[in-house]
């Protein structure tokens, strides 16, 4: 193995921040909700004073070295003898290669190798998610193995040279001749023949009694079709990697969201064991889905294998529009009918996506249907087509960005229709236990959002009217929309952890930090667990030598951690108790009957009973104690309860009758999503996710031309996100409600801010202009 | 490929007689335009050449020089005519794009959306172009942009300045663009007025410019002609005005939507000029 260490951060945290969250939005909801404070309890003592940690505001681990420049990324690492790669892209959707001429950049200054499908390595397909557990794939598209080219811009040639500039100029000089075979890069063509599909594990389809004839009875009912179009992820850091293959090691310093997964994931490619991959990502500059194994990743190893060379891979924007897929397009019809009073007789949320040969990833957009309300009957189905194009995958809140679009607008649509208030007829159709499983929440507080939000945002109740007016060529109007995002928790999930001499604790896990803090948070749940100060503990993460398997996804992590910790911490305790002397009244007891708290070990029977954890640990023989657990069953989702977020999103906006410019002005977002473990973090996560949903509602998306199958837009100038300038005042707040099914009491926060902004945006252009848009993006000419 | 940086007039069109090279300010319209690894023989920087770095008024000519960036332009003391420049010079890209970037760059690159063209056609800029072979001339600027990226500049030819001419005291203009967001934006369309308005407030001299509405920018004779001799809150823009434009649906906008939004540019941008 290299001798190179894995990832740590500490930290010192500023006890004034704690007092500024008086005030903060999180006291405001707690109070709000008359909750109290630090409602989810660990067994006695209470944690307190330097103690507490779980709420407490703490600053990000990492954000002093990313300010400072300090923090190291994929494309940062160097070797001696590196070089630098380039990738040429096809040109063509499908057909076959029939010529490549590679001499004059082989000849280029600088050039090492060029590498192309007749002299790569053999390479077995990579597997992609849900082949295996352990897929970590965007598809089981073959690597540059043979002349078939299977989308436009899949990787045709890499170069490898001694600086990048040569590398980049040595691709421009290798000509690619193709034979053209028929592609399908058409939604409308590929839609003729979609298929109900499959992802997951299970057939998108749902149907419970006759939806379509309940419909067609309804007293009221709105019928609508709506549009969204294809997304590509643009996390700040390109996706790069640097390799170096060394005493039978592959050692990858990489980006991703799930670094033991990758790691299995690469290694089969190879036909090696995982134990002979070293992948690393301490730093990842944002994930959102698409920092997975993609083929720039297999590229470079190869091409490092081929040249004998450790290489560095870091893709371009463009690179990252042709090679890393993201969202994929939709057509969805939503139906809702009711009775007078807005009770839902009648759910069907169907439609359209699309999705490649070599992968199993459908856009699951009718989860939330699945989820937020009952209903006497419902059809939900999702079918999908398949194209000749770069494969789709996972981007934050998969399904339900979209999902909730069309289902909450159609909402709005059937509470103008039946004048009753938005908010009030969401109340009206609240599950008492899951709509389609029938199984009891495990804890839901949507309705406290729904009020919550109201209050703080000002609501004007309305029925059936336009609460909409004037202010000069400006009409203002307000909109809401519930938010919508499932618990889960993934299996394979570990900790260690070990105690020091010091007092101090060393947390390890491979897990993944984008940015979202994840360290933070570990450090928080490990203080809390083990009652030691949450400064004393350094966290780990981000190395697959490290335990667990567990992957930033689904904002699920924290959850999968929380579960790992607690393991861990029950093995630690029968390691402290096989420590206790035998004059301790202690001694004999098992851990079942022992805890941890303020530094020492205690009886639960007699809190006051305690042995230092300091004493315990000089006593061991090697100096350390240290203890490794698993997190158990995932039962707790998967087949006992209902667990699923929601939220209650408001907006004003503000359009100019004369031009169609649409600003937002004001957005207030209430989120159920059990303990909030960090508040400035959470605020943070919700604020990205509503900026990021604010982006797909109004300007997002790849222009796909259908005519070649060719992404056109593939860069910051003409795909475009809100600058600072379009981001508006974000008010957020929580419940703070436990979870007691969660492992922590927090149930995700990652995904949830992408589901509602849209839905809330496009009811308040309803209620200041009387056009419905139900097409993304939202464009200016549209409300014309 | 070489980069060549001369220091005077005389050495740069010296080099530029000797083959063909690309010329650059900025850089930020020819960088991220050029085809990966496809460069020119030689890049000349025209940004360290004497003097072309100046803004200068005499009693006849404002004269900028081609290496004269927006940022140059929004810290230049100019009257009350040149507003509407300095207007456009803070909505061109980011401020790192307007400390680089260059009025003389953004004529050149003739982009149909190039903001810069709709304010310098209303102030009645000439392009004073340089060649060692057949020394300088001056041409009106709607007469240097002939299409969609293509200027009469010759091959061993480049723009020295603009110049304008010294605009009455009483002179006033406004720009408006409009993009799908609030900034960093390509235009969906932009205008620029320049006006002079009597004791009377009634308009007695106009120059109105839209942009992105056509394969170049271009002034509205009729519209300016119909506004003479009336007050700004009457004026009337009769869409026979605007029959010069040839809008495209595009994935900015409609062409129907152009049209709409053109109107009313017109109408803010002279009641914005007319209040100053």
């Amino acid at each position: 193995m290299t001798n190179i260490k894995p990832n740590s951060s500490s930290h010192k945290s500023d006890p004034n921040r704690r007092q500024v969250l008086a005030g903060s939005a999180a006291v405001a909801a707690i109070g709000a909700f008359g909750l109290p404070v630090g409602a989810q309890t660990t067994a006695a003592p209470a944690a307190s004073g330097a103690f507490a940690s779980l709420g407490v505001p703490h600053v990000r681990r990492d954000g002093a070295e990313k300010a400072r420049g300090g923090a190291k990324f994929a494309a940062e690492y160097s070797y001696p003898g590196m070089v630098y790669g380039a990738l040429v892209y096809s040109t063509i959707a499908r057909g076959t290669i029939t010529s490549l001429e590679t001499a004059e950049a082989e000849a280029a200054p600088g050039v090492v190798l060029v590498m192309t499908h007749e002299n790569a390595p053999r390479l077995e397909r990579p597997e992609p998610f849900y082949s295996s557990p352990t897929g970590m794939a965007g598809s089981s598209t073959p690597v540059m193995q043979d002349a078939e080219v299977l989308w436009n811009g899949q990787p045709v040639a890499v170069v490898l040279a001694s600086t990048q500039e040569e590398a980049d100029h040595a691709a421009t000089l290798i000509n690619v001749a193709y034979e053209e075979a028929d592609a399908v890069t058409s939604f409308d063509v590929a839609a003729e023949s979609a298929q109900t599909s499959f992802y997951a594990g299970r057939d998108l389809l749902i149907e419970e009694g006759d939806a379509e004839a309940a419909l067609a009875d309804a007293e009221v009912s709105v019928d609508l079709s709506f549009n969204t179009p294809a997304h590509n992820h643009n996390q700040i850091e390109p996706h790069a990697v640097t390799v170096l293959w060394k005493d039978g090691i592959l050692r990858m310093h990489d980006c991703s969201q799930g670094v033991d997964l990758s790691a299995i994931t690469i290694a089969k490619v190879f036909g090696i064991s995982s134990a002979e991959v070293h992948l690393s990502a301490e730093y990842v500059g944002g994930g959102f889905g698409g920092k997975t194994v993609w083929q720039y990743h297999i590229l470079a190893a190869a091409a490092s294998q081929l040249a004998d060379r450790p290489v560095r891979m870091s893709l371009t924007r463009e690179g990252v529009f042709r090679i890393c897929g993201a969202r994929a397009p939709t057509r969805q019809r939503v139906a809702l009918g009711s009775d007078r009073k807005g009770r839902l007789t009648s759910l069907i949320h169907t439609g359209t996506t699309m999705k490649i040969e070599n992968n199993s990833m459908t856009e699951p957009f009718f989860e939330q249907s699945e989820h937020m309300y009952r209903a006497d009957n419902m059809h939900l189905e999702i079918r999908a087509g398949t194209m000749d194009m770069l494969a789709n995958t996972f981007m934050r809140a998969p399904g339900a960005a979209t999902g909730t679009f069309t289902l909450e607008v159609a909402l709005d649509e059937l509470a103008e229709r039946l004048a009753i208030d938005p908010i009030e007829l969401r109340v009206r159709n609240e599950p008492d236990v899951n709509p389609t499983t029938g199984r009891e929440h495990s804890q839901r507080a949507s309705v406290d959002a729904y009020r919550e939000g109201a209050r703080r945002f000002g609501w004007v109740p309305r029925s059936g009217q336009r609460q909409g007016y004037r202010e000069g060529e400006w009409q203002v109007g307000t909109g809401m929309a519930a938010a919508y995002y499932p618990y889960k928790r993934f299996p394979g999930g570990a900790a260690r952890i070990t105690l020091d001499r010091e007092g101090g604790a060393l947390i390890e896990t491979a897990a993944a930090d984008m940015g979202m803090g994840t360290t933070t948070a570990t450090a928080a749940v490990a203080s809390e667990r083990l009652g030691i100060p949450y400064d004393a503990i350094e966290v780990r993460h981000g190395d697959n030598t490290l335990p667990g398997a567990l992957i930033a996804a689904a904002s699920q992590q924290t959850a999968a951690i929380g579960a790992s910790l607690t393991a861990a911490h029950e093995v630690l305790l029968a390691e402290l108790a096989s420590l206790v002397p035998a004059t301790s009244p202690l001694h004999g007891l098992p851990a079942a009957e022992l805890g941890t708290a303020e530094g020492a070990l205690y009886s639960l029977a007699d809190p006051h009973q305690r042995i230092p954890l300091i004493d315990l640990v000089a006593w061991s023989e090697s100096g350390t104690v240290s203890a490794e657990g698993q997190g158990g069953p995932i039962s707790e989702w998967t087949q006992d309860w209902s667990m699923h977020s929601t939220g209650a999103v408001f907006t004003e906006v503000r359009v100019n009758s004369v031009t169609g410019e649409i600003r937002v002005p004001h957005i207030t977002a209430i989120y159920d999503c059990g303990k909030i473990l960090n508040s400035k973090l959470a605020e943070s996560q919700f604020r990205g996710g509503i900026i990021m949903a604010l982006g797909m509602t109004l300007m997002e998306g790849a222009s796909f031309d259908e005519r070649n199958g060719r992404v056109m837009n593939p860069s910051f100038g003409s795909y475009y996100m809100p600058t600072h300038l379009d981001v508006p005042h974000i008010d957020v707040g929580w419940t703070d409600i436990p979870d007691p099914q969660a492992p922590t009491g927090a149930r995700g926060i990652g995904e949830i801010g992408m589901s509602g902004p849209a839905a809330a945006i496009s009811n308040a252009i309803y209620d200041a202009t009387g056009k419905r848009a139900r097409d993304l993006p939202i464009r200016l000419d549209a409300l014309m | 490929m070489s980069y060549i940086s001369p220091t005077k007039i005389d050495e740069a069109l010296e080099v530029l007689s000797r083959g063909s090279g690309k010329i650059i300010a900025g850089g930020t319209d020819v960088y991220p335009s050029a085809q990966l690894g496809q460069h020119p023989d030689f890049y000349m920087d025209v940004t360290r050449i004497d003097g072309l770095k100046r803004i200068s008024v005499s009693k006849d000519i404002v004269h900028f020089g081609s290496a004269v960036t927006w940022t140059d332009i929004i810290n230049a003391d100019l009257g009350s005519a040149f507003d509407a420049l300095k207007a456009t010079a803070r909505e061109v890209g980011s401020v790192q794009i307007q400390n680089a970037a260059t009025l003389a760059g953004n004529v050149c690159n003739a982009s149909p959306a190039a903001d810069g063209v709709p304010p310098l056609l209303a102030l009645d800029a000439s392009v004073e172009l340089a060649s060692r072979a057949q020394g300088s001339r001056l041409l009106p600027l709607a007469e240097f942009i002939t299409g969609v990226r293509s200027t009469v500049l010759r091959r061993d030819e480049m723009v020295v300045g603009l110049q304008v001419p010294v605009p009455p005291s009483t002179m006033t203009s406004a720009f408006e663009k409009l993009g799908s967001r609030r900034y960093l934006v390509i235009s969906i369309c932009m205008t620029a007025v320049n006006l002079v308005l009597d004791q009377d407030n009634r308009i007695t001299d106009a120059r109105i410019a839209v942009g992105a509405c056509s394969a170049v920018a271009q002034r509205l004779p009729a519209l300016e002609a119909s506004v003479i001799g009336q007050r700004p809150a009457d004026v009337e823009i009769k869409p026979e005005f605007l029959a010069p434009l040839t809008p495209i649906n595009d994935v900015r906008g409609a062409a129907a939507y152009r049209y709409d939004v053109v109107q009313e540019q017109c109408r803010r941008a002279i009641m914005q000029a007319a209040s100053r």
